[in-house]
This record gives structure tokens, sequence and C-alpha cells, in this order.
């Protein structure tokens, strides 16, 4: 082919693009009126927000619901709760995503054979009423287990209980603490985890607790953390046998062998109580009681150097709040009892006088079994003893271990429901589905803590055919008596709180989303007897033999429960960077032991215990310890410890072995390394003019009222990505899957890179666009796509993108995300668009934007009263999210805004400053 | 100069072919300019449900654009009166003409009375009407004279050009970030 002929070909092809540009509009074409004008607060086009409570896992943050045209867009935390002091963790950020998930169960399902038919309320509860008459006839127990419940919803259940005689068994949870609680029973007779005061510690010791991701009350902790080392200047060192989040993100992090707690713990406590501080702290006989552990042998046990120990004693002798937190995998083995009951006779001595452990603020885990009362179920189903089983909010059958064989004896209940929004593993294996409604739903509350009510709210009418549980209890129970408590759920909440709140409590309930009741402060002392007894009992053990397995929670997925939500298979975890799959982790010296590297399937066993997983190399983790996050395991923990009734997480004497299969795993990160980069500067870095001055040909920018810019502040920043998950749904970005990731189409707008040195140290970096002042992504666009705006902006310009990449191409922080498809959100996805932000379609760009639209909004909000826009009036989804305020934004150009003040400390800095591209985000260096 | 160039051999395909190319483009120029035609100029008029006379209300009765259209001083959207609006009169007045006993008929039913839209922005564009009217805009600049229309037309293009050019000459943003979403 010559080249006129060439020519001639492509005017040919060109011409028919032009008719395939005449697109109809998808616009709206119809303008329909209201019969009514809407209620105050409630227009098109304006949003409204409504107080709740979080419920995705047991900790209940309080949130606040953004509706945008009578959907709910948006989750934020709510400022005053007591729980998350407004912010919200990942999993809280993608609630949204279970309440329009495509999944969600939408009628009731009866089981026939292997699959399921839809059938009407009023048949389920027909059936449901009549197989519990009939039960009681053949002399079997009908019975109820649920998650965990507070508030009205569980006194309702007990109400249920007793009028219908259901036998209402202990909660079911994973993550029950059970040796915790059993631990504080015996020392001080309260059954309750009590709520500790990180917030006034200047010392903090935990052992195995991961206070950072699914330990109790993971957003509140975090917060308090963060306020505690601002304040008081905490210092907080971890001791844990494996590497988690929260150890990564501690001042000290001590490695033991696993199993070694309680012989470490003993040693603390035997060299504390002969101390003058706390010579009186524990009666004698308790002192004698305890076994003696030389310094030696508690260096030989746990590993660690003697001055490690040394150093531990002396700095928990010399702090005026020293406060120690054992739990977590420390707990979750066997003798965990031993370790629990330990550390909180550590409590007893070091932090009780001081006040740091409130018991009338108590977490709500009043009525949480353990897994010794599922296997009392297990047994019962077996002796064929169980009518009908009401599983709600839990899934024993993920969570119990595979040798129970709990869902085949379900079947043998006389009839099995599970109430649940989406299906789980428990819920394939029962007779009857019936199907909840969400928290933004319906009304409800709940009582995180002893004494603080939380308000339930619904943001939107069902959008499916489901109920509520307390509304399928109440008719259960007219079905059964003939009576029930109140015609409604929604009634019985009225009469209840009318009964618990005055009057203006009952408006601030309402209005602020929770009330606080005063509970008065009592003293709790140690019942020495009983303890004596117990310590009696402890027989100091080895540690595990190598290697171990750590099965840790995860902070995507908590116990496993959240990973049905695409969002957060999407975000990557913090340390390894994995997205969609699993993965077992283990150190490089490990992995070339093995033989293995990313990606090739390790098989660990033991007895009756499987798992086979694509290896995945973690820099910081000691050697001898894999590392299998809770969603790897197929079925359930391994075992559990008979005398605490928790789920085994930390098993010794593994074996392992390649099978020769590679997986391939979405890792996002490039390189574990900076390589040299200075991205997080090292001392090197600091060493002034490091890089040649850079001089500009470009103009200086000239901004006039407004210069917005951000200050990250990378010591306070635990690599949580509340802050990713928050984007994500405040600018509705797409989830693509595995397989784009896997081809490095990512699409976040902020990232977490986690760093590490080379000790294993981790430290973690937020990117997002820089929106430098001479942007390399701006002068190369051929359309003018990406340009400055006058507030210091870079903004993409959607219409005008035709999708040459080039910005991408020259962004030295690779910040930029390229639509490679139209991505499509499958009903009723797409509800949850901000309609703030335009769609975005194929073949455009897009990056973080510095959430203009809450920019514009402010602009429109002062404008309106005549004035600039005041510091703190625009916060960005991810500052706003953060649970440790990491981010600030605002206007450079008021010299007294927060950001302000922010850069100018010693410890700013900004990425690639040597490149020239003066960013307007500005990071403070962790050290 | 009796001698010509030789033709070479072929040339009529060539030519045939050339005259494919252009007649397919001429084609294609066409195409565009009736599609142009039809959807602009000839398009068909828009019917709305009940014959709403602007002349009756704006201008004989002289009520003001947000008697109804409430929303134009607080939010982004003007919006269509409540039904309750047009009932707050209509409910005694004029029940006996044709279109009356429509608007009753939606309100017996309660169904919303839908309106065919007249002014319409793409899902990309952000544009609120209270910045506009605060910056004392008069309706009848983008809307034209409404009061004297018996059935609403849109007078004004609604283009990003025209849009530009009244914000150029009045010193409003012209950042694109201001109306793009």
């Amino acid at each position: 082919m010559d080249r006129r002929k060439f020519l001639q070909l492509m005017g040919l092809v060109s011409g028919t693009t032009l008719l395939s540009s005449c697109g109809s509009e998808r616009n709206q074409k119809e303008l329909i009126s209201y019969l009514v004008p809407p209620e105050d607060g409630v227009r098109p086009g304006t949003a409204a927000w409504r107080v709740s409570t979080c419920s995705e896992c047991p900790a209940h943050c309080g949130i606040t619901v953004r509706l945008r045209e009578g959907r709910a867009v948006k989750l934020e935390g709510n400022p005053d709760h007591p729980v998350s002091q407004g912010a919200l963790c990942m999993r809280g950020q993608a609630a949204l995503w279970r309440l329009y998930h495509p999944q969600r169960l939408r009628t009731p399902l009866l089981r026939t054979g292997n699959g399921y038919r839809p059938i009407g309320w009023d048949e389920a509860m027909k059936r449901i009423a009549e197989a519990m008459t009939a039960s009681a006839e053949k002399s079997r127990t009908n019975m109820l287990l649920t998650g965990s419940t507070s508030g009205s919803l569980a006194t309702l259940q007990e109400r249920f209980a007793d009028t219908c005689r259901v036998n209402r068994l202990p909660e079911f949870e994973l993550f029950n603490h059970a040796a915790l609680r059993q631990a504080y029973q015996l020392l001080y007779g309260r059954p309750r985890l009590p709520r500790f005061g990180i917030e006034d510690a200047d010392l903090l010791v935990t052992v195995g607790a991961d206070l950072l991701e699914t330990f109790i009350s993971p957003v509140g902790y975090a917060h308090q953390l963060s306020v505690a080392r601002r304040e008081k200047g905490l210092q907080w060192s971890h001791i844990e046998p494996h590497l988690s989040l929260t150890g990564a993100n501690a001042d000290r992090r001590l490695t033991i062998r696993p199993g070694s707690e309680a012989t470490l713990l003993l040693w603390l406590l035997q060299t504390l109580a002969k101390r003058r501080r706390y010579a009186r702290r524990l009666p004698q006989q308790i002192l004698d009681a305890l076994p003696k552990i030389s310094l030696a042998r508690a260096m030989d046990n746990s590993g660690l150097p003697g001055s490690s120990l040394t150093e531990l004693a002396r700095s928990l002798e010399k702090a005026r709040h020293p406060l120690l937190i054992t739990g977590g995998v420390a707990t979750a083995q066997l003798a965990g009892g031993q370790v629990a009951l330990l550390g909180c006779l550590l409590q007893w001595v070091l932090t009780v006088p001081w006040q740091g452990l409130d018991f009338d603020r108590a977490e709500n885990f009043g009525r949480a079994g353990d897994l010794r009362d599922l296997q009392q179920l297990n047994l019962s189903l077996q002796n064929d003893e169980v009518g009908v089983l009401i599983i709600s909010r839990t899934d024993p059958v993920r969570h119990s271990p595979q040798k129970w064989r709990l869902d085949e004896n379900l079947r043998r209940a006389r009839l099995s429901i599970a109430m649940t929004d989406l299906h789980t593993a428990t819920s394939r294996t029962t007779d009857l589905i019936l199907p909840l409604t969400q928290n933004f739903e319906r009304w409800d509350d709940v009582e995180p803590r002893i004494g603080i009510h939380s308000l339930i709210q619904p943001a939107m009418a069902p959008l499916h055919n489901t109920r509520s549980e307390g509304d399928i209890l109440l008719e259960l129970q007219q079905r059964l008596t003939g009576r029930s408590e109140a015609a409604s759920y929604e009634k019985y909440l009225q009469q209840r709180w009318k009964k618990l709140f005055s009057a203006s409590q009952l408006r601030a309930f309402i209005n602020k989303g929770f009330v606080t009741k005063g509970s008065p402060r009592t003293t709790i002392s140690l019942r020495t007897k009983p303890t004596v007894a117990a310590l009696r009992r402890i027989a100091p053990s080895e540690p595990l033999p190598a290697p171990a397995t750590v099965i840790t929670g995860s902070i995507r997925s908590f116990d496993g429960r959240s990973a049905v939500l695409p969002l957060l298979g999407e975000i990557p975890d913090p340390l390894t960077t994995v997205t969609h799959g699993n993965w077992v982790t283990l150190s490089p010296r490990l992995a070339s032991q093995y033989g293995v590297k990313d990606g090739e399937e390790l098989r660990l066993t033991k007895t009756d215990f499987a798992v086979a997983q694509p290896a995945r190399l973690q820099p910081g983790l000691p050697d001898g310890i894999f590392g299998l996050p809770i969603d790897s395991l197929t079925s359930g923990p391994p075992g559990i410890d008979p005398a605490t009734g928790e789920a085994l997480r930390v098993i010794g004497a593994i074996k392992a072995h390649p099978t020769g299969k590679h997986l391939a795993l979405p890792i996002l990160s490039g390189s574990p390394s900076q390589k040299g980069r200075g991205i997080i500067p090292k001392p090197i870095h600091r060493k002034g003019k490091h890089h040649a001055e850079h001089r500009s040909l470009y103009p200086e920018p000239a901004y006039r009222q407004y210069r917005w810019a951000m200050a990250i502040d990378l010591k306070r920043c635990i690599g949580c990505a509340a802050c990713v998950a928050s984007c994500y749904v405040e600018n509705s970005v797409p989830v693509v899957g595995r397989e784009e990731h896997l081809k490095g189409r990512e699409m976040s707008w902020l990232r977490i890179e986690p760093f590490y040195d080379d000790q294993g140290r981790a430290s973690f970096i937020p990117m997002l666009c820089q929106h430098c002042d001479y942007a390399p992504c701006e002068p190369v666009c051929p359309v003018y796509a990406a340009y400055h705006n006058p507030e210091g902006l870079n903004v993409q310009v959607y219409n005008r993108c035709v999708g040459t990449r080039y910005c991408s191409n020259n962004c030295p922080y690779k910040v930029r995300r390229f639509n490679w498809w139209q991505h499509k959100w499958a009903p009723p996805l797409e509800k949850m668009h901000n309609p703030d932000l335009a769609p975005r379609s194929k073949g455009m760009m897009e990056k973080c934007t510095f959430c203009i639209q809450r920019i514009r909004t402010a602009h429109e909000t002062a404008g309106k009263e005549d004035r600039l826009i005041r510091d703190g009036e625009v916060i960005p989804a991810c500052a706003q999210s953060c649970p440790t305020d990491a981010i600030t934004f605002g206007n450079l150009l008021d010299p007294q805004s927060a950001v302000a003040r922010l850069i100018k400390t010693p410890r700013t800095y900004r990425v690639f400053e040597g490149l020239g591209t003066e960013p307007a985000v500005y990071y403070l260096r962790p050290d | 100069m009796s001698d010509k160039a030789p033709k070479r051999p072929g040339t009529r395909l060539r030519k045939l072919f050339c005259l494919a190319v252009f007649s397919y483009f001429a084609l294609l120029v066409l195409a565009t300019l009736s599609a142009g035609l039809v959807r602009g100029f000839f398009a068909p008029p828009t019917t709305q449900p009940i014959a709403f006379p602007h002349t009756t209300h704006a201008d004989k009765l002289n009520l003001a654009c947000d008697f109804c259209h409430s929303g134009v001083k607080q939010e982004a959207s003007a919006g269509v009166p409540a039904l309750s609006v047009c009932l707050s009169c209509h409910r005694a007045i004029a029940t006996d003409r044709p279109e009356i006993e429509k608007l009753l008929g939606y309100e017996r039913r309660g169904e919303p009375v839908r309106w065919q839209r007249l002014h319409n922005l793409p899902d990309f564009i952000h544009f609120t009407h209270q910045r506009h009217i605060q910056a004392e805009q008069p309706c009848a600049a983008c809307h034209g004279a409404v009061e004297r229309m018996l059935e609403v037309q849109r007078v004004r293009s609604l283009k990003m050009g025209w849009c530009v050019s009244c914000h150029r000459s009045r010193g409003a943003p012209r950042d694109c970030a201001t109306c793009h979403k």
C-alpha cells in the first residue's frame, strides 16, 4: 500500500466516526412535581444528613448518613460520638456497599434440594410457627443463636425467649475475647471488657492485642492513641510473635516466640511486684502463688534479650500512667487463659491505681459466649435435641472447626433458619432464609458500651422485601402466644425509649444520635482466693515449636464477615498490598528456605488443619512464622482452647511444603523498599542540599484568594486505609476487580504505600494527586483537559479528555487513573453514585480532585453569605474519615489556617521536591 | 501538439473510486446536517400534560417567578411547584375549565404531574440558580419573556459558549471546574 492509498483509507474510516458520535442525551426528560412541598431540609439537589450507627462490627461507631434525593450516598463519622469521635474505618465506609449489594437477599427463601425457592413472608412465618409448636410436642427445644446484640433488640429477644419458651443461646462472635472476660470475672467478679483509658496513659504495652485492626473498638483506640501520643507523649510497645498493622505502628515492637506470652507476663509480674512502687499492690498470698521465673528462663522462653526485658520492666515501673493490654492472638491459643489472667493481674498492679480501667463504661459483650457454647449446640444437634434453630446475624458454620461438622448437624434440627442480609456459609446450609433489613433501612438502637445508647435511623425505605429482626420476632410471638410486646418493632422501640429516656434525652437521642447515661463510678476489688487458686494451676509452658502459624483478624474483613463487600477486596491490605485473593505471609528468609516466591502456593498442614494459599513475602515478619489472614482459611479455625472457648489462632509445628502451583497475586506495591528515593526521607535526605536547586522557566503561579493545600502527618498515619475507602465512596470510583489489578490497572485515587527499611520497620505514606504548581501532567495534554485552576488545584475536565494517557505517563507520583473500560455498576449499586460528581466513562482520565465538589459547595455557601471560605469548612472525604486526624486540608493563603501552620514545622517536606513540581501536598516526617 | 500523454491503465477505475469516496463523504456531510436540522429546528414541539399558560399567571396575575419556582433562591434547581401550590388557588378557582379538571384529577389519583423538560443540562454540568439570582440575573435573561409565552419555549441554546460569554462579560468565574463536575 502506498501513502496515498493509506491516507484515502484513513479518510474513509474517519468519516464513520462522525455518525457514531451522535449519541442520545442520557438526561432527565421530565420534571416531576411533588404532591406536597418536601419537608424542611429535604430538597432535590441538596443533601440531608441523618445520624445513625454502623454495624459492620460490634464496635458500633456513630455515623452520619448523607442523603441525596432520598438515597444514602456517603457515610461519615458522627463527630461527637463517644465511640468513634467522628472517624470511620474502611469497613464502615464500605457499609454502603452492603446496603446496595447486588446479591442481597430479597425475599424469604425455602430450601428445595440443592437450591432455593422464594416464598412469601406469610408462608415463612407460618412454617416457623408450626415447627416451633411441633417441637414442643416432640420434646425438642427451640433455640435462638444471634451475633452480638444490645439495646432494645436484646431486651426483645429476652422477652421472646421467655414467652415463647425458646432457649436463648449465648451470642456467637468469633472474636469474643472470652479469655479476657473470664479473667476479669475471676479477678474482679466483672465478666466485662473495660474501657481502657488510653488517652490518659503515658506508657502503653500491648501483648498481642491488635488495637488498630479488630480488637474490640479499633477506630476508638486509633483516635485515643493519636491523642495520647500528641498530648501525653505516649510511648507504645507492642509484643507479638508475628507482624501486624498494630505492631508496625507501635513505637517499639518486640518479637517473641509464639506461646511465650504467659512466661513473659509472669516474669514481669514477679519483677514489678518486687519493686518499691508496686510493693503492696498484690497480697502476699498471690505473690506466693506465682510460679517463679528467672530472667534467664524468660529470655530463653521468649527469645528476647535480657536487656529488652529489663528495659520493659524499668519503663513500666517509671511510667506515671502505665497501661498493659493483652488480647488478640496472645489469648487465642492453648493456655491463652493464663495469658489473659496474668495480663489482667498486671493491669491491677499497673493501671487500676490511676483508674485506667473503666468497668462502668464497659464494652458491651455481656451476652457473648465462646466456642464451647457452640460446641454444646453442636452436641445438641447431634443428639436430635434441637427443634427450631434461628441463627441471626452470625455465621457459626464458617467459624466453627471443620471437624465438628456443624453444617451436617444443622440439618438434624427440625427447622433451621438463617436471618441475614447476604448469603453466608450458614445460610447455605439452613432450611429457611429470612432476609433482614439493613441498618440504613430501619429504626433500632444499640448499646456499644454500658450507658451509651446509640441510635440507628433509617436513611431510606427498605430496598427489597425484607423485614427487621425485631418485627420477625414480634410476629412469631404473636403467632405462638396470641399476643406480642408491641404491634411492630417501631412501636416497641417507642415504648422502650419513653421508659428509658427523659423527654430531653429522647430529643438529644434523635438529633445527636446517642445518649450517654451517667452511671455511678464503682471501685473494683481483687478477689484473692479465686486468683490464688487459678495461679496455682498455672504451669509455665514452653513456646510453640517453630514454624508456627498465626491466624490474624483482618482490618479489611474483620473476622471475614466484610469480605463479601467488593470495595474491601479492592483496597489493598496495608502490609502486603495484596488486593483480591488470599495469601500466606512468610519472611524472605523462610521463603528462600522453602524455595518459594510471591504467588507460589504453599500448603500448610497439621493433624486436622490444612490450608493451601499463595505465598507473599513479608519483610519484618519473624522467621519461623507463617501469617495467615482469617479469610485465607477455607473452613473454620483449627480448633478451640477447651479452657476458655477461644478459637485457636496460633498453632505450632506446622508442616509446610510448596505445591508447585503458581497463582497470580494482585500485588499493588511496586516494591517494599524505597530504593533510596527519599519518599519518606532518611537522614541523608535531610542534609540540606541533597538535590540541586531547581529553577523553573514557567511563570510563578499567582493565587489571589485561595491556594488549596494538604498536610499529611506521617507520624499519625497508621496505614488503616479508612481514607482510601472514604475516597472511593465519595467519588464513586469504580471497583475494577482482580483481572485489572493483575494488569496494574488499579483505580484508587488515593493509595497507602507501605515502605520497609532493612530492619523490617514499616512506614506508611498516603499518596494522592499532589496538585503541583508546575504539574508535569498539564503541559502534555493535547486537548487541555488537565489544567491548573486559579485556586491551585490540578483539575481534570472529563469531557475534554480523549484518552492519550500522556498525563499519566508524565506524572512522577503515578496518581492518575485511566478508565480502560466503561465500568458497569450492577444494580442497585448505581444508587450509591454521588450526584455531585460527573460520571466518568470509558477513555477518561481521573484522579484525586481534593474533593472539588466539596470546595464548590463551600464556595456557594460562602458566596451566599458574601464571605471567604473559613478554615475547616472544606474537609475532603479522606481527611474526614481518618481516625488519627493525619490529614489536614485548607487554604495556604490564609495565615491562620491549620495547613499554613503545619507546613512550617521542621518535619515538613514534599515528595520528590527535587523534581521542581512544587506539590501542594506537604508531608510531615514520622521522626 | 498532437502528442497526448498516454492514458495509464485502470484510469477509469481510479476515477470511479475517487467519485465513490467523494460521494461517501458528501453523503456523510448531508446526513449530519440533516440530523442537526431535524433535532434542532424541526424538533417536535413538546406537549405538556397540562396546558399551563404563563401569560395568565405571570403576566395578568403578575405572580413573581419564585412564587411557584421557589427553589431558585436557595438551591441548585428551581423546580416545578408541588401540586399543593397549584391547588392552593385552583381548588376553588376556575374548577370548571378542562385543564383545571385535569389538575384536580391528578390530585384525586395522588399522581404527580410529569412536566416535559425544556431547559436541560447534561449530567456533568453543575448549575445553581441560587448563585445567578444572587448576582441579580433576571429570569428573562436565560429563559426569555416567559410571561408572554402561552406555551413555554426554550429561547436560548444553553450551550457552553453562550454561558461563558455572559460569564466573561460580567466577570463571573470562568474556571472550568466552576461548572464541570
